[in-house]
């Protein structure tokens, strides 16, 4: 029974995982480089979010809202600032860049929210109950909105013009750029749909979480494990690798101390970097 | 005051460019990212600490204690130290770029995990306090503490880079730099890619271990908050601040680094709070140090000495 529980909590995290993670795979996919700075990205919605809605007084969905768009367009700036320049030195170089980035972001989310754990206005959680398994209507929302984005984000890769450009151009810029896609603008979007989707993650850890602001750096660890079990750069592979992961994380608590699940995410990597690098992605990932 | 703040800056500064030439060494000639390379330091400060350290007692987690004398704890460290790297890096040896930086990285995070949550190892997060150090005497009377480790690390780090650059300089340096600039065409002269690559952690995994046991000894602590990702993220922004390919650069980039901290730290401040605002814009100072150097200063630190 206990196990149920622990299956049924590993799948919101799992879902949140999800979240998190896809907009990093797709910065991964198109721009072609791990973007550490991601996870702050996830403090920024969720700190903005905080602000507005205890300090503002601001209800909680707008509040969302606008901590979500404040993130896209942070997201976006820092791409078109920071990133674009120096595409061309390779993405060893824009990996460790996204390391300053991640201290710049997390140094300002500290010096302007400070210690100590917050919580949203938001009230307590509704538990239900079934057979036994405990649930909250939180946990269901982090369900629902990652089944949701997953599938919108689906439609919009594969419906939309600028979806279009977008797969294109991960699967060959100069090919994209030849067949009359405007590389430039795709790039933007792409920032803008990436930033936007950690700043939907970040708002879920607001509400089923408490924040500190030491958060962004824990998820950046689970949010790597999730990407690398997908195969760098997979979109859809995501959805399998988050769940994976958060089960496997909250179900070993069955067996093991609490404070090793991040130790599985990282077991999780290492396993899969060493015998199957391609991740569970049938083709490597496109770069 | 003054001395102090020299004294501290010579006794880290030289410690953490250790570290930044064993980097140096692994990135900038062997074309390796480590994402985790303070786990050596980690693995060495531990080992002198657990072979240092009375047998377990009253309060303590942990299980071992053996009272060994300093020395046998220094070559308990650097044992540790290319342990760690021989069984990290020999899984490894087929990654190349970001895939090695995660997996460095992972490694790092998993041990941090375990010595944070493995109360047997060095009691959890309390960690191994009062640690065992050598007491510093010439002819029988004693000398000032700080001094002499000062001059310990200084020394560790002139032999570190005496050693490197001795090597770097020799052929075998030659052969890394070809193995880095184009790895297809030194294999087909003959050249064991995978096998330079493990030597390359090895060698370099050694000074870190060495530097972890006087850390060890000089903080006379051992626990995991001294161990986490930033130690590996201050090394790598050091490295980028000296200019890679420059042994000279590593060391200055260092010590303009401890330098920048340690004056950041003797400010005093009114409140905790105004202190806490000053670290995190310390925090944001570093973070776009680190961007700008990348990206106007692709060579960085000194031109002209490649060894």
């Amino acid at each position: 029974m206990l196990l149920l529980q622990y299956l049924v909590t590993g799948i919101v995290t799992g879902c949140f995982l999800i979240l998190a993670t896809i907009g990093f795979s797709l910065t991964r996919r198109v721009e072609g480089f791990l973007n550490i700075a991601h996870a702050e990205l996830l403090g920024v919605s969720a700190f903005t979010t905080w602000f507005l809605n205890t300090s503002g007084g601001w209800p909680i969905v707008i509040a969302a809202l606008a901590g979500i768009v404040f993130t896209a367009v942070t997201g976006l700036f820092i791409g078109r600032v920071v990133y674009d320049p120096i595409r061309s030195r390779g993405p060893a170089v824009l990996l460790i860049t996204s390391v300053g980035v991640a201290y710049v972001i997390g140094g300002i989310i500290d010096a302007l929210v400070g210690t100590g754990i917050r919580t949203l206005d938001i009230g307590l959680p509704t538990t239900y109950r079934v057979a036994g398994v405990r649930i909250t209507d939180y946990q269901l929302i982090v369900v629902a909105l990652a089944a949701a984005t997953s599938l919108s984000l689906a439609l919009f890769l594969s419906r939309t013009r600028t979806g279009l450009a977008i797969r294109a151009m991960s699967a060959n810029p100069a090919l994209a750029a030849s067949r009359g896609v405007d590389v430039r603008v795709t790039s933007r979007a792409t920032w803008l749909l990436a930033s936007g989707l950690a700043g939907l993650a970040g708002v879920m850890l607001a509400v089923v979480a408490t924040l500190s602001t030491d958060i962004a750096f824990h998820q950046i660890l689970q949010i790597l494990a999730v990407a690398i079990l997908a195969g760098l750069g997979s979109l859809f592979t995501v959805i399998y690798a988050g769940l994976a992961i958060g089960i496997a994380m909250d179900v070993s608590v069955y067996w093991i101390p609490a404070g090793y699940r991040p130790l599985i995410a990282f077991a999780v990597v290492i396993v899969v970097l060493v015998f199957r690098p391609e991740g569970l992605a049938r083709r490597g990932s496109s770069r | 005051m003054i001395v102090q703040l020299l004294l501290s800056v010579i006794t880290y500064g030289s410690l953490f460019a250790v570290i930044t030439l064993a980097l140096n060494l692994q990135y900038a000639r062997g074309g390796m990212i480590n994402f985790g390379i303070v786990a050596y330091l980690a693995a060495g400060a531990y080992a002198y600490a657990i072979v240092t350290q009375e047998p377990p007692s009253g309060l303590d987690q942990y299980l071992f204690g053996f009272d060994g004398p300093w020395w046998a704890g220094m070559i308990a460290a650097a044992l540790a130290a290319l342990l760690f790297a021989l069984v990290t890096g020999w899984p490894t040896l087929r990654l190349r770029g970001e895939y090695l930086a995660l997996t460095t990285f992972a490694f790092a995070e998993v041990f941090h995990s375990l010595l944070l949550n493995e109360r047997r190892i060095g009691n959890g997060s309390v960690g191994l306090s009062n640690v065992e150090r050598p007491v510093p005497e010439v002819a029988g009377i004693a000398i000032d503490e700080s001094g002499f480790f000062a001059v310990a690390a200084l020394a560790l780090m002139l032999v570190t880079l005496l050693v490197f650059h001795r090597l770097l300089a020799s052929p075998y340096g030659r052969v890394l730099d070809a193995i880095r600039d184009d790895e297809l065409a030194a294999s087909t002269v003959g050249k064991r890619v995978g096998r330079l690559r493990l030597q390359v952690f090895l060698i370099s995994a050694v000074p870190v271990g060495l530097a972890g046991a006087l850390y060890a000894m000089i903080t006379t602590l051992a626990s995991p908050s001294l161990f986490t990702a930033e130690v590996t993220f201050f090394v790598w922004i050091a490295l980028i601040l000296g200019g890679e390919r420059t042994i000279l650069g590593a060391v200055l980039g260092t010590f303009g680094l401890v330098l920048f901290e340690e004056l950041s730290r003797a400010v005093p401040f009114e409140s905790v709070r105004a202190a806490q605002v000053a670290a995190s814009v310390q925090h944001v100072l570093t973070g776009l140090l680190f961007i700008a150097l990348l990206r106007w200063r692709p060579g960085g630190g000194p031109k002209g000495d490649r060894s």
